[in-house]
């Protein structure tokens, strides 16, 4: 208990005197937090707020080329500009879109509108009996190609936007289409009953689609904030392994492991001393940028990240992953032959490690094989602990799974790097 | 005079090499002396140490230290020794204090005993008045004090000082060496390695000149010259036997 002790407070005294140490250490943490959830809120807003331009040439100038292009320009994602209205505007389009004018170049083609009349006719004509076939005149009406919609896209955009603009389409050419075929069954009543059709009534929005969270806690609104904040404090808290595997790499350089190896005893008590420091240091920057998501993320105008009540759980959590961390920093302190091995493997493999367990790119969105890789990360399993904690409210025993797999993966850790400098002691 | 140290036909090849850099070294060293071990670089002096300090693993052969086995009694063995390595072993970071603070607890001594040894050693080495100082702000000369302070803190049965008093100037030295011949006094046996002939001369009892991993020549320093009577000192004989051809 003794070595255990006094190691822990000289790991200690060693910290607080390397104020640059604990600047970065605490600092940089925060800086990151702020400087991610502003990234990540301001890329979100950009497709709301910053309007897509659109270039458009319309060559149908009837009701589908008109309805098409008077949508996208009522829509808050995009704003349009109509290039011409000629074969010619096509090649101008195509170039204003390559040369980067426009991330998205349209053009609805000729006739587009007399086209989706035919072929609404020509589906009716299949439904009404034989005798009925000349209800439309004398002319036969055969199926047409598809209306066609041709969108150009400039080589950098944005998958996520290709996929805005072509459901905005689908999504108008619906309503289009209705509206059009409401006219011909209008044209055919008039027809057939003689009746006068008054053509009004508003069938936009007869399906209303909410969004609405799961879950019975309307406090926790998922925002960039309640997605940020714990994703990159845990990436933060396994940043620790730089100066905790530096720290034991030091002590070996400086002879100082040579010194302690020769005392008669378990080298236990002086990596868990280490551990312990570490393991502190790991839960106060997580409080401290926890206070930061609370404090200081409205002053920049995001949200406020909401705790909720679970704070013994939400505790207990981040002193597993604290643990976790502390023991990845000694297992590569332990194995890494020099400061430098230790600070570029240990920093790459956390990036990794994030990148895999979804601290970057949500996992569902993965491939199969790397939902299942997304597993092996310990920054998954805290990061979904902390999203249950945070965004699900769930309690102690909902998160117990990644507490013990954090705790077990700790444990691992200790287990490999006495193992490994018990096999040293004697080379 | 009873054995402190018993080495038998001592060997070590270090991995992927092809000559040892230990070769069959059998030496006894008794209680209460000073034993050098000498040689030039790369000869095989911090091998050796390094064996008898329970830092390496010896390819064959056995040590003994005081009736124990080096090879089964690591822990009984470690107890009882001490070591003063030629890095300057400490946290720069931490006052010679919070160092002594910090060995001695790991050493496991009694708090108050602590106390007192931190006192007078510190007040034999001259650095009471700079206790409370960074290791970092001292002079070469005091950094190698308060390294074999550290080493000698729990007062081990046997010492190992490999090369204790390089880089320091002559006054540091001689309160090193001094002291040293104050705790032989005591019965502790000091095994060290230097290049200082000098300083060997003076202070061992008996030195090993090691070279190419082997003990070429062993016993005390004036019967060593009485044996070689066309040297006129140690380091005479040293180079008289080592050559003068330089070593990497």
């Amino acid at each position: 208990m003794s070595k255990y002790i006094a190691t822990t407070t000289k790991d200690i005294k060693l910290l607080v005197r390397d104020i640059a140490g604990l600047a970065m250490l605490f600092g940089m943490p925060m800086v990151l937090i702020i400087v991610m959830t502003l990234l990540q809120d301001s890329t979100f807003k950009a497709l709301e707020e910053k309007k897509l331009p659109i270039a458009i040439v319309n060559l149908d100038q009837d009701t589908f080329g008109v309805s098409i292009v008077e949508g996208l320009s009522t829509s808050k994602f995009f704003h349009v500009s109509e290039l011409g209205r000629n074969y010619n505007s096509i090649e101008e389009l195509k170039k204003q879109v390559t040369d980067g004018n426009y991330q998205i170049g349209i053009v609805i083609n000729k006739d587009a509108s007399n086209l989706l009349r035919n072929n609404i006719k020509y589906n009716i004509l299949q439904q009404l009996p034989a005798e009925d076939s000349l209800i439309f005149g004398n002319d036969p009406i055969s199926l047409m190609k598809s209306v066609g919609i041709d969108i150009y896209f400039d080589p950098i955009t944005k998958n996520s936007f290709k996929q805005s603009i072509v459901s905005a389409l689908n999504q108008y050419s619906s309503g289009v289409e209705s509206k059009i075929m409401f006219e011909v069954y209008s044209s055919l009543f008039q027809e057939l009953l003689g009746m006068e059709m008054r053509n009004q009534g508003d069938f936009s929005n007869l399906v209303d689609v909410q969004t609405l969270y799961a879950g019975d806690n309307e406090e926790f609104v998922p925002n960039s904030v309640q997605h940020n904040v714990p994703a990159w404090t845990i990436f933060a808290m396994f940043f620790i392994v730089i100066p905790l595997a530096g720290n034991i790499i030091k002590e070996r350089e400086s002879g100082i492991s040579t010194r302690l190896r020769i005392i008669a005893g378990s080298n236990l008590p002086i990596i868990l001393g280490k551990v312990t420091t570490f393991f502190f240091v790991g839960l106060i920057q997580a409080i401290s940028m926890l206070l930061v998501g609370i404090f200081v993320l409205p002053l920049f105008g995001l949200p406020q990240l909401i705790i909720g009540g679970n704070y013994l759980t939400l505790l207990v959590l981040t002193a597993s992953i604290s643990l976790a961390a502390s023991g990845y920093g000694v297992v590569i302190g332990t194995i890494a032959s020099s400061q430098e091995q230790a600070s570029i493997f240990g920093s790459i493999s956390v990036v990794i490690l994030a990148a895999i367990g979804g601290i970057w790119v949500p996992v569902f969105i993965m491939s199969d094989f790397m939902q299942i890789l997304s597993m092996i990360s310990p920054l998954n399993w805290a990061l979904n602990g902390y999203y249950d904690v945070l965004l699900r409210n769930s309690g102690m025993m909902e998160i117990m799974p990644y507490m013990l797999t954090l705790i077990g993966f700790f444990a691992f850790c200790i287990t490999i790097a006495w193992f490994v400098r018990n096999r040293r002691e004697m080379a | 005079m009873s054995v402190s140290i018993n080495i038998s036909s001592l060997t070590k090849r270090y991995k992927n090499t092809e000559i040892n850099a230990v070769d069959n070294i059998s030496l006894a060293i008794n209680k209460g002396e000073v034993f050098g071990l000498l040689g030039p670089n790369g000869a095989g002096k911090t091998t050796t140490i390094s064996i008898l300090c329970s830092l390496l693993k010896a390819t064959s052969g056995t040590v003994e230290i005081m009736g124990k086995n080096l090879a089964t009694d690591l822990y009984e063995i470690r107890s009882k020794i001490g070591m003063v390595p030629q890095d300057i072993a400490l946290y720069p970071n931490l006052t010679a204090m919070e160092n002594l603070n910090f060995f001695g607890r790991m050493y496991g001594i009694d708090a108050k005993v602590l106390t007192e040894r931190k006192k007078e050693l510190l007040h034999v080495f001259g650095l009471s008045e700079k206790a409370h100082q960074r290791i970092a702000t001292f002079s070469g000369g005091m950094k190698r004090r308060i390294n074999l302070i550290t080493g000698i803190l729990h007062m081990p049965k046997i010492l190992f000082l490999d090369e204790p008093t390089v880089g320091i100037d002559v006054q540091s030295r001689t309160v090193i060496m001094d002291y040293l011949m104050t705790l032989m006094d005591n019965d502790m046996t000091i095994v060290y390695t230097s290049h200082h002939m000098e300083e060997a001369e003076k202070y061992c009892s008996r030195v090993a000149i090691i070279d190419m991993g082997r003990v070429i020549e062993n016993g005390a320093p004036k019967e060593l010259i009485h044996r070689y009577s066309e040297c006129n000192n140690l380091e005479d004989i040293f180079l008289e036997i080592t050559g003068r051809s330089l070593r990497d």
